[in-house]
């Protein structure tokens, strides 16, 4: 993990308050792992936290980088105003990522909301996987990067409303197909209440499958020293246990963490 | 040119340079150490350390608020023996000085700590400020008797280790309660804790922190944290370290000038991992453009005149 200087070379908007943001980098990061995320600063003192987001897009090196934002908060209203040629900090790349074995074969990817755009990441560290996806959106308007994954994936939609796709989320469109594909592994990634359902979904289904979740918290740091972003284990021989999220995560076997 | 002293001198211990890592934003130092080697610190002062594992607070722990942040933790950290056992080799192989910041729920827990770690760091800093813990911490910081008397039977056991008290801000008086920790026994204290504050969603009606409230700091604590340091320097002659919202080499400058002799850096590592390595570069920067040699020669140089 480096702190370096990002030059914005394109910011757009790609769907119902969600934007696109490519950087460059003229010292590039090296190797980056599907699912690791960076910690922008915003270049407003004002605005003192840097904020985290997962990492889309990477060359081999690092030098570019493209990330996904939702119009949330003062800090993604700020983010949505910068131009091409606007320079940011940012700490990266951070986290543990997803890591595949090669026994994988069947990649399940299940996605909600901006939780999809880490996912796009999978097939750079792993282009010689059979890949399915399973996204949902609140509706039509938020549809976005639907192309992109058709590119490396048989891809499926949910929407909230039933406007594009089938109606209902991400975790039921992927039970709802999961007899018909039986995946070797499964990465998931949206919020909290989502991972959720997955998890007891598996557990209702019988479903054995091995599941990775990236998990959403508040931060800090980003780097693992302030202890905000923890979550909890699940409890071995009867002792709990937190884990960071930024630095012990964000990917967590499923069984692992509590939901 | 000569390249100015950066060193100074505390309790007999002395620090590379006045800038040392705060407590609560540095862990142990391992994740930093990634960034630059830590012995380019002053020192850290350690996650606050108790007598026994402790898992803090439920998440949301942190909110961001204008020029500043409010954190909730609530003294998660791996208990004392952990702390030995673990942590302290790491971070005495890393060649900076060790300040193990400590707190607890009674005054034998405090004692019990000290005793362990008497003779094992380079000072011992107790806690009794933090505002994130349901029973301690800021309890024992807020009247100046219990000040004093905590520090004094915590001094009892800090025989071979210099003993600074950490003062909260959310007092009637910053004097008196550092007088009060004088009195007491401390050899050195440092200032400001967090300011205890509160931020709320309002489309939710909730608020931002799972603990409702938690601890303000960063650039928004600055004026007032400045304040009281340079009325405590005043108020006691044991040496004071200064610190709340320091971002930059000129805010560090600012302390030292009121009377502080080493500033700790908090928040500000939050915002950038590079944020102490770069005050220090600065504070070196201002002495040779200025032409002090020593900056000793800075501290308690404020003019008022």
């Amino acid at each position: 993990m480096r702190e370096l200087e990002l030059t914005i070379t394109q910011n757009i908007k790609i769907a119902e308050n969600i934007y696109r943001m490519d950087f460059s980098l003229t010292e590039g990061v090296g190797a980056i792992q599907c699912g690791q995320f960076l910690n922008l600063s915003l270049n407003r003192p004002d605005l003192l936290l840097k904020r985290p987001f997962g990492i889309c897009s990477y060359d081999k090196d690092g030098r570019s980088i493209t990330i996904c934002y939702q119009l949330a908060g003062k800090g993604t209203q700020e983010m949505s105003t910068m131009q091409a040629g606007d320079k940011l900090m940012a700490t990266l790349p951070l986290g543990n990522g997803f890591k595949l074995c090669d026994s994988y074969k069947k990649v399940a990817l299940i996605g909600g909301g901006v939780g999809i755009f880490p996912l796009l990441s999978v097939p750079l560290n792993y282009p010689d996987k059979e890949y399915y996806s399973f996204l949902g959106y609140r509706s039509k308007s938020f549809v976005c990067m639907k192309k992109e994954f058709e590119a490396f994936c048989c891809s499926r939609i949910a929407t909230d409303d039933g406007s594009l796709g089938q109606k209902g989320n991400a975790v039921e469109l992927f039970l709802s197909n999961y007899d018909s594909i039986k995946p070797d592994v499964i990465l998931a990634c949206g919020p909290t209440v989502m991972l959720k359902a997955l998890k007891k979904g598996l557990k209702e289904n019988n479903i054995n499958t091995p599941a990775f979740v990236s998990l959403e918290e508040r931060m800090g740091c980003g780097v693992g020293a302030c202890l905000v972003c923890v979550c909890q284990l699940e409890k071995r021989e009867g002792v709990a246990a937190n884990a960071r999220v930024c630095k012990d995560g964000p990917v967590f076997n499923i069984l692992e963490v509590e939901l | 040119m000569i390249k100015p002293s950066l060193k100074v001198n505390i309790c007999g211990i002395e620090f590379n340079n006045p800038v040392i890592a705060a407590s609560g934003t540095f862990g142990f130092g391992r994740e930093y150490s990634e960034f630059y080697p830590l012995s380019l610190l002053g020192g850290i002062s350690t996650k606050g350390t108790t007598l026994k594992y402790r898992a803090g607070n439920l998440t949301p722990r942190i909110a961001e608020t204008a020029s500043g942040m409010l954190n909730a933790v609530g003294l998660q950290n791996p208990g004392v023996d952990a702390f030995i056992e673990k942590e302290l080799p790491f971070l005495r192989a890393s060649g900076t000085r060790i300040i193990a910041n400590i707190a607890g729920n009674t005054p034998e827990d405090y004692m019990a700590i000290a005793e362990r770690l008497n003779g094992k760091v380079d000072m011992i800093e107790m806690n009794i400020s933090c505002p994130n813990v349901k029973v301690g911490g800021i309890a024992f910081g807020i009247l100046p008797e219990s000040v004093n008397s905590i520090t004094r039977a915590v001094k009892a056991y800090c025989t071979l280790t210099p003993l600074i008290v950490k003062l909260s801000p959310n007092v009637a008086s910053i004097s008196e309660n550092a007088k009060a920790a004088a009195e007491g026994g401390a050899d050195c204290i440092s200032l400001v804790n967090t300011f205890t504050g509160m931020a709320i969603d309002i489309k939710k009606r909730r608020p931002l922190l799972s603990n409702i409230t938690g601890g303000l700091s960063g650039p928004c604590i600055k004026p007032i944290a400045l304040r009281m340091v340079y009325e405590a320097c005043k108020a006691v002659k044991i040496p004071v370290i200064g610190m709340g919202g320091i971002m930059t080499a000129s805010d560090a400058v600012e302390f030292l000038l009121v009377g502080a002799q080493a500033v700790q850096v908090g928040t500000a590592n939050i915002s950038n991992p590079l944020a102490i390595p770069q005050i220090i570069e600065g504070l070196e920067r201002y002495l040779a453009e200025n032409k002090i040699n020593d900056i000793n020669e800075l501290i308690g140089g404020l003019l008022t005149d």
